[in-house]
């Protein structure tokens, strides 16, 4: 076997390179020392966030960056897809109804988005029709009180926003600048969080008030309870006037987020108890009870005077019999005519959910294309739902 | 010190050696100068905990701490605060008492030194003969309060930083010693006033310039003193990324700041050692030190404080020195580290104490060749500083960055 001679490599001698070591050492704390002092006379590259910065960072991140959401009231149709994309329900929407003619078709009363739950996934910014909900720059979410981290774009529900009607074929929509609602909203945040009531004050709040109203817990649960039976069928209506019987402080004992989670859960018969209530006490659970006996046995109980009391009692709740009807309108009317009445009966929000580009669509598709699937208009729901039916078949809509 | 307190004694109209009551004037004055000091070496060590903070920040392109009072001036108040208000925590396995007494060991070693350290002319606590002798015996006791925490810790970590920091310690201790030899060859005297009085205010007059072997032998002691005080590139003891803090890891609240005074105020006992022994002191231009000691009056005292600036700014450079290689070296292996002190250090701090003893000889005979070759070495050193400053420049100039210091505090 052949051996293979490796050269030893050149050294230059134990003194050389002792010698040369030391060299090095100087040399590179030489160059080392003279780039170190170097950067120490430079300007510092990191920027001082956030109150030396020149411009506001929400302004230097990229546009399609998924901040905050925004709502623009005067251009949302109410159609709530945005309500429906959501995945964790960050987005609350009420609706009152109107009847097109006295008052507004559709009216929001509450347009709510929970930032803190929110996970910027972006869902509800796809179905909106007209562009309202939009993710801002927007990030800086640090809050003094909690209650602080939901956006309500409807800032009184004593004032309900009109929801925009879209005009025919237009495909662009008037919209405020990105991000100056969100900013508005976002700068109450720096408010102080409500002062703690003193005890003084605790007990004016807890107690005070219906007394010094005079108020007979007993009558006001039969009146509630009348009233609860007429809109026995109408869910939210019904949850109203069970939310009548809370305190209405949205405290969140009850282990809802607030009066309205927990009157929806008892109006949609998801929840039984009436004792939760804990601002309400035994005024809120001797209510609830009251209307919920009244609900289950269909009359007001224990009134003293139930002609008084309650004017319109039974009936309400009494299936209404098959009055006799003439042929359904989408025979009696010229298809012109129909398509003006099945327009009427939708919700006009042009969300698009029924898989048409808006409501004009789906109409035309019903009364001359041949749809016969009529229960696509998502906004308008149950109500429109019947309406079609009525309209189109002249019956009563199948069971979901 | 003393004979300050002696004319004080004498003022008052007694006679210091007969007076009964000397004794506790003695002892009373050691108490407030003991103050005194500790004072200066805990409040000096927190600013410099700033300014290393600021000077590394600045030398990573960051600014630093720049919140609490002006340029984050007050940030190590801060700092002080919330560690004096810590929970002292001491583990359950750790040994209570030597755990509990390690901090004051090393506060000790520490705090000694300064009895013999000068301030100025005429500021110095004690003007010992074997000044440098015991500053050289006192600082070993950190080391005993290394071993102390990390034994008593009962954490692998805190022993491991322990041994490798007594290791260290007591390796560089003998090249220090050998390099400090030299000053004190050539003053004749181990006092550290007397050392300065050997020395002159300008450059060619200090001892670093005296011959080559001087200069080595002032390298040789400041990569010693760095490595006792376990600075980087010699900061094994503390590698975080090895042994989470070494020595005092279990350590909390006011007993782990002392492990941080300690190594803060170790960068001012090393530096005016260093400027002590071999960058002339505080001596003044044109007032020697004799017609210093002749001044009375308010020009002493103008005298005084221009000494106290002088060996303040030097003292001061070589802080800055410090941390600016803190932030440009590594951290070195524990074989190089023995490496380096074994096979260099020590024996050019031999061979450096032999050529100053040879070259004094020399000079004794000719005079004229150890004037040529101080100015000599103090010329090369001047050129050496030029070419540094542009070298600096250069590296600015070269990344088309400008000359900005002042912005962004």
């Amino acid at each position: 076997m052949a051996e293979t001679q490796i050269p030893p490599p050149q050294s230059p001698g134990a003194f050389g390179a002792y010698v040369k070591n030391v060299r090095d050492t100087a040399k590179s704390f030489w160059e080392g020392m003279s780039v170190t002092l170097s950067y120490m006379f430079r300007k510092p590259i990191t920027s001082q966030y956030p109150d030396r910065m020149s411009v506001p960072v929400s302004e230097t991140i990229p546009a399609r960056y998924r901040g905050f959401l925004e709502v623009d009231m005067d251009i949302c149709t109410a159609c709530q897809a945005c309500e429906r994309a959501c995945p964790i329900s960050v987005i609350n929407i009420d609706i009152i109804k109107g009847d097109g003619k006295t008052t507004p078709k559709l009216r929001m009363e509450r347009f709510d988005i929970d930032i803190g739950k929110c996970m910027y996934c972006g869902l509800c910014v796809e179905p909106c029709p007209t562009g309202a909900i939009q993710h801002t720059r927007e990030f800086e979410g640090a809050v003094m009180h909690f209650n602080n981290l939901t956006l309500r774009f409807v800032p009184d529900v004593l004032q309900p926003v009109v929801a925009y009607k879209p005009p025919k074929g237009a495909e662009a929509f008037p919209r405020q600048p990105l991000g100056e609602i969100t900013r508005k909203l976002v700068k109450a945040w720096d408010a102080p969080p409500p002062p703690f009531p003193s005890k003084e004050e605790a007990a004016k709040a807890d107690h005070g008030k219906p007394k010094a109203a005079g108020l007979d817990v007993a009558a006001m649960g039969r009146q509630l309870a009348a009233r609860a039976l007429q809109v026995k069928e109408d869910k939210p209506k019904l949850q109203k006037v069970l939310e009548e019987a809370m305190a209405g402080t949205d405290c969140g004992d009850c282990g809802y987020p607030d009066c309205f989670g927990y009157s929806n859960a008892i109006a949609q018969g998801k929840d039984t108890s009436t004792e939760k209530c804990a601002p309400g006490g035994a005024d809120s659970k001797a209510m609830l009870e009251t209307i919920l006996v009244s609900l289950k046995t269909g009359i007001v109980p224990g009134a003293a005077d139930p002609k008084a009391e309650a004017p319109p009692p039974v009936p309400g709740a009494a299936p209404e019999p098959e009055k006799p009807k003439g042929p359904p309108l989408s025979q009696t009317l010229s298809k012109d005519e129909l398509y003006k009445v099945v327009l009427d009966a939708m919700a006009g929000t042009d969300c698009g959910d029924c898989e048409y580009p808006d409501c004009d669509g789906y109409t035309r598709g019903i009364v001359y294309e041949g749809q016969t699937d009529l229960g696509r208009c998502a906004p308008g729901g149950e109500d429109t739902r019947v309406k079609l039916y009525e309209i189109m078949l002249g019956t009563k809509p199948p069971a979901k | 010190m003393q004979g300050f307190i002696d004319n004080l004694i004498r003022g008052w109209g007694y006679d210091p050696a007969s007076w009964p009551w000397t004794q506790f004037v003695y002892v009373a004055f050691m108490g407030l100068f003991s103050f005194i000091v500790i004072n200066f070496a805990a409040i000096s060590g927190g600013i410099f905990s700033w300014a290393e903070r600021r000077i590394a920040a600045r030398m990573q392109s960051r600014v630093g701490p720049n919140r609490v009072g002006p340029a984050g001036f007050l940030q190590w108040i801060a700092d002080a605060v919330k560690l004096l208000f810590k929970e002292d925590l001491i583990p359950a396995e750790a040994d209570n008492v030597l755990f509990r007494a390690a901090p004051y060991f090393m506060m000790v070693g520490f705090a000694c030194v300064f009895v013999a350290l000068p301030f100025s002319h005429r500021l110095i606590i004690a003007d010992m003969n074997i000044g440098i002798f015991y500053i050289l015996a006192v600082t070993a006791l950190i080391v005993v309060g290394i071993i102390m925490s990390g034994w008593s810790s009962n954490s692998k970590w805190s022993l491991f930083g322990a041994i490798r920091s007594a290791a260290q310690i007591i390796s560089y201790e003998i090249p220090a010693g050998m390099a400090l030899m030299i000053p004190v060859l050539l003053a004749g005297t181990m006092s550290t006033q007397g050392i300065i009085r050997a020395q002159g205010p300008w450059p060619w007059q200090w001892f670093i310039f005296d011959d080559p072997a001087a200069t080595a032998a002032f390298f040789i002691f400041f990569i010693s003193a760095l490595a006792e005080g376990n600075r980087t590139p010699f900061d094994l003891p503390e590698a975080e990324s090895e042994l989470v803090s070494g020595y005092n890891t279990e350590y909390s609240g006011m007993r782990f700041s002392y492990f941080f005074l300690v190594e803060w105020g170790n960068l001012w006992v090393m530096s005016a050692l260093a400027v002590t022994m071999f960058m002339g002191g505080w001596q003044v231009p044109f007032l020697p030190a004799e017609r210093l000691d002749a001044l009375t009056g308010w020009a002493a005292f103008f005298a005084e404080v221009a000494s106290v600036l002088i060996f303040a700014l030097k003292t001061l450079f070589f802080v800055f020195v410090v941390m600016w290689l803190r932030w440009t070296l590594p951290r070195i292996r524990v074989d190089q580290m023995m490496n380096m002190c074994w096979k260099y250090l020590v024996p050019a701090s031999f061979v450096s104490v032999l050529f100053v003893a040879g070259w004094m000889l020399v000079v004794r005979s000719a005079p004229a060749v150890g004037i040529a070759m101080r100015f000599l070495l103090a010329g090369a050193a001047t050129v050496a500083v030029v070419l540094f400053v542009q070298r600096v420049a250069h590296n600015l100039r070269d990344t088309g960055d400008k000359f900005d210091f002042t912005s962004n505090w």
